[in-house]
């Protein structure tokens, strides 16, 4: 009897004599979740590595026993949660990306454009390398030139980091993530129509940009206006925020743009309407970790599905080599004028190798334009993806400690011999 | 004269590596240089903070690398935690002086700080940051300096402005010193820029000092006029063991022998380089009127009332009483800084400080200083982070 006949024996089971109100999946997603948080307690406290670790280990242990609450492609009501989660977060990102930075250091957006370019090109070369089609390295290319913003903050904010490095890494984050939503939700829609002419490539992404941008605007505008006459440090413009984010990103999905990114185009618009700081973040607090954990718990168990063999792992393995290779170089060519040491160079690169949902949902708007190159896409994307969620974060973790980042020591809680009184 | 650090520089400061002889402690004072009377030097502690969310960010060492590649006047130098720095100025004359060397390492600052994205901001404290989160900054001294002194070093994250100014001799250095402790009270006053620790309103208008009484040897120096004596003095602490070098007293002000000028420890950083710059011209007037006219001799019964009105001009700054040492009068301290100001107003003319004291008297008839300003602003944003936003464009001239 193997794991996934013993699971659904079990599930069986509970079926039989378990009939809550809201039904069997809500028990179960309930449990994953409990598991989930502790697991991620325990991995901090024990081992001294990121929560998000033990989020996705739980979400990989129970899709490798063959959990059903997420079957891949996702559609429906667990699209909309990914989708959710990660716009909350792109649109916190959006919010710190300095544009005026650029202005003053124009250097910072070369190292961005040098490292997303680099590694587009450097995974879809090995791809091509290894025998794969176009239609299926491209999809995975621009994939792979995306850096979790979702990751890497939680590992900052577990890490308790502020400085250079930390500040960087979460900006060329954010700006990869826009080059990556940009082109990928655009090119989908391509993915199954003849060659295309450069006009006509570049259609459908100003398309997208477009409609995001103006959801984006609404979204913002509506913030604007909220924050005229409501505080920011109010519980209820934290509420007014998460509902009409979730508004805009169910709208910009209808419509055909990209919720992730009409998100992160929203904060961008905000914090340039409103310089002033934001303070919702704290308010935010437990409702965003829940529905942050509950997308690296999602991503964990859809990538988790994947076919794992020898010929696979050898190609993700590949990837992620070259695109760490990639990004880090792509930093550091750039980085002489940018303000920042070789040594910083080097981390930033380091700690822009997670990947998780942006890049699943990627993958997900392939596969679902595309049936049959999606499972070519897929057997290589979620690996990679569910590796990356877990080593990414952990290499972040090692970056920020490497220079000096972080207010707490890398020693597991438990084992810490400083004084470290709660707060 | 160059910066001086805030933090003493001794080797090691704990008992346990002294020589068990207290003869052998014995330091010998080093003499009294040479310097010009009534020259002046100023260091200004700054904070560096994010531009997302305005908070302390610990940018020292980037921030000295791209500083380091700007041919600038005076130095700037790391300080005891991260997300500080002290920017000092060469040797100057006069306020117009210090103006014209602090205003280009203002800009340098602000170029650099532009392309690092931080921001860098005046006052006394940071209005909201948290002690314990703050770094030591990476060099042995400060390493060793915090493991003795534990959680002070880390709430020592407080910025302060020193001003030096040159004495003739070593004897008129004291007489110096204990004239201007009369004026403790005005300094405080009008630099007062800290209204707000860990998130709080302190009710203080300086509360910064409060940080540095924490300290042991802080408070006043010892009342003596004569050099000769105050080397015995000090002689007698080294052998102690607890004082090892002049960094070792934290007194409001002490003599800098190796300088040739006594240094001047009250003032809170302002918001600008302007007021730093008047505060200096205002110091430079009152020495100038001691060496020229010897007003009145200090007596030890001065410091009778010293802590009291200290104490007066930290929590009530302008609005403070003051009480004179000589006579025991009582009076509104803002009508005794308008009454130096009076006296000083030819002094100031022969040393081109009188746009710099007429700005300074401008803002007590208004009854406002930095921390008036600071609480000003936060009761109309009523959002900590939003001050200190303000109060960074308010350094870069944009406030």
């Amino acid at each position: 009897m193997n794991l996934t006949s013993l699971f659904n024996d079990l599930l069986g089971f509970w079926s039989e004599w378990l009939r809550p109100s809201a039904g069997l999946p809500t028990v179960l997603w309930s449990l994953l979740l409990a598991a989930a948080a502790a697991s991620g307690h325990l991995v901090q406290r024990y081992l001294g590595l990121p929560k998000v670790v033990g989020y996705s280990m739980v979400g990989a242990v129970f899709g490798l026993a063959g959990f059903e609450g997420a079957i891949w492609p996702l559609r429906g009501i667990s699209l909309f949660l990914l989708e959710l989660g990660a716009a909350v977060v792109l649109f916190e990102a959006g919010g710190r990306l300095p544009l005026r930075w650029f202005r003053h250091n124009p250097m910072v957006l070369v190292q961005s454009l040098l490292e997303a370019t680099l590694t587009y090109f450097g995974v879809f070369w090995m791809l091509q390398l290894l025998g794969l089609p176009d239609p299926v390295a491209n999809p995975i290319a621009l994939m792979a030139i995306v850096a979790s913003p979702a990751v890497l903050s939680r590992v900052i904010m577990d890490t308790r980091a502020s400085g250079p490095v930390t500040e960087r890494a979460m900006t060329l984050a954010t700006l990869n993530t826009f080059y990556a939503l940009a082109l990928g939700y655009a090119q989908a829609g391509l993915i199954e129509r003849a060659p295309q002419t450069l006009l006509q490539k570049l259609y459908p992404v100003a398309v997208v940009l477009g409609l995001s941008f103006v959801v984006g605007g609404i979204l913002a505008l509506a913030l604007r206006t909220a924050l005229r006459f409501m505080s920011p440090t109010s519980e209820n413009t934290s509420i007014l925020l998460l509902a009409l984010i979730a508004a805009a990103s169910a709208l910009t999905a209808h419509v055909g743009g990209s919720a992730p990114l009409a998100a992160l185009i929203g904060g961008v618009l905000l914090k340039t309407l409103n310089p002033k700081p934001w303070a919702w973040q704290r308010q935010l607090g437990t409702a965003a970790s829940l529905l942050t954990m509950l997308m690296f718990v999602l991503v964990s168990i859809v990538a988790a599905q994947a076919d794992w063999t020898l010929p696979v792992a050898s190609v993700v393995l590949a990837v992620i080599g070259i695109r760490l290779f990639a990004k880090i170089a792509g930093v550091a060519i750039a980085n002489p004028g940018s303000g920042a040491s070789w040594n910083q160079a080097f981390w930033v690169g380091c700690a822009m190798s997670p990947l998780s949902s942006i890049a699943l949902l990627i993958a997900s708007n392939f596969t679902t334009a595309s049936p049959l190159l999606g499972t070519m896409i897929t057997q290589v994307a979620l690996p990679s993806i569910l590796l990356m969620e877990v080593m990414g974060a952990v290499l972040a973790t090692v970056a920020i400690h490497a220079v000096g980042e972080s207010s707490v020591p890398w020693t597991p809680q438990a084992f810490s011999t400083t004084e470290d009184t709660q707060r | 004269m160059t910066a001086a650090m805030a933090f003493p520089d001794s080797d090691d400061f704990r008992s346990a590596a002294l020589p068990a002889d207290p003869a052998s402690r014995v330091v010998k004072l080093e003499p009294f240089n040479r310097s010009e009377a009534l020259s002046l030097g100023v260091e200004l502690e700054l904070q560096l903070v994010n531009t997302h969310d305005y908070d302390l960010a610990p940018y020292a060492e980037d921030m000295l690398r791209l500083m380091a590649q700007t041919p600038l006047p005076g130095s700037v130098v790391p300080e005891m935690t991260s997300s500080m720095i002290e920017i000092s100025t060469d040797i100057c004359h006069s306020a117009q002086d210090v103006i014209t060397q602090l205003s280009p390492i203002r800009e340098a600052l602000i170029r650099n700080a532009d392309k690092l994205n931080i921001a860098v901001v005046g006052g006394g404290t940071h209005a909201f940051q948290q002690w314990h989160e703050r770094r030591i900054y990476d060099k042995p001294r400060f390493r060793e300096l915090s493991e003795l002194y534990g959680y002070l070093s880390k709430q020592f994250t407080i910025f302060g402005q020193h001003v030096h100014i040159g004495c003739p001799d070593a004897d008129s250095a004291l007489l110096m010193l204990h004239r201007m402790s009369r004026y403790i009270p005005h300094f405080i006053a009008l630099s007062a820029s800290s209204p707000f620790v860990q998130g709080q309103d302190t009710q203080f208008d300086s509360a910064r000092l409060n940080s540095v009484f924490a300290f042991p040897l802080s408070g006043r120096a010892p009342f003596t006029l004569s050099w000769k004596e105050f080397e015995a003095y000090f002689e007698r602490m080294t052998r102690t063991g607890v004082v090892r070098s002049m960094k070792d007293f934290y007194w409001d002000i002490r003599p800098k022998p190796e300088f040739g000028t006594i240094e001047i420890r009250v003032f809170d950083t302002p918001l600008t380089v302007e007021r730093a710059a008047a505060l200096a011209g205002y110091v430079q007037s009152l020495a100038a009127w001691f060496l020229q006219e010897q007003p009145f001799e200090p007596t030890e019964d001065d410091y009778l009332v010293y802590t009291y009105n200290r104490f007066q001009a930290c929590r009530f700054g302008l609005d403070a009483v003051y009480v004179d040492p000589a006579s025991g009068q009582h009076m509104p301290l803002r009508d005794h800084i308008l009454m130096t100001m009076t006296q000083l107003e030819w002094h100031s003319e022969a040393l081109n400080a009188t746009q710099a004291l007429g700005e300074l008297r401008t803002s007590v008839e208004a009854n406002r200083n930095d921390a008036r300003w600071l609480r000003e602003k936060q009761g109309k944003e009523r959002l900590l982070a939003e001050v200190v936003r303000q109060a960074a464009l308010r350094f870069r001239g944009g406030a």
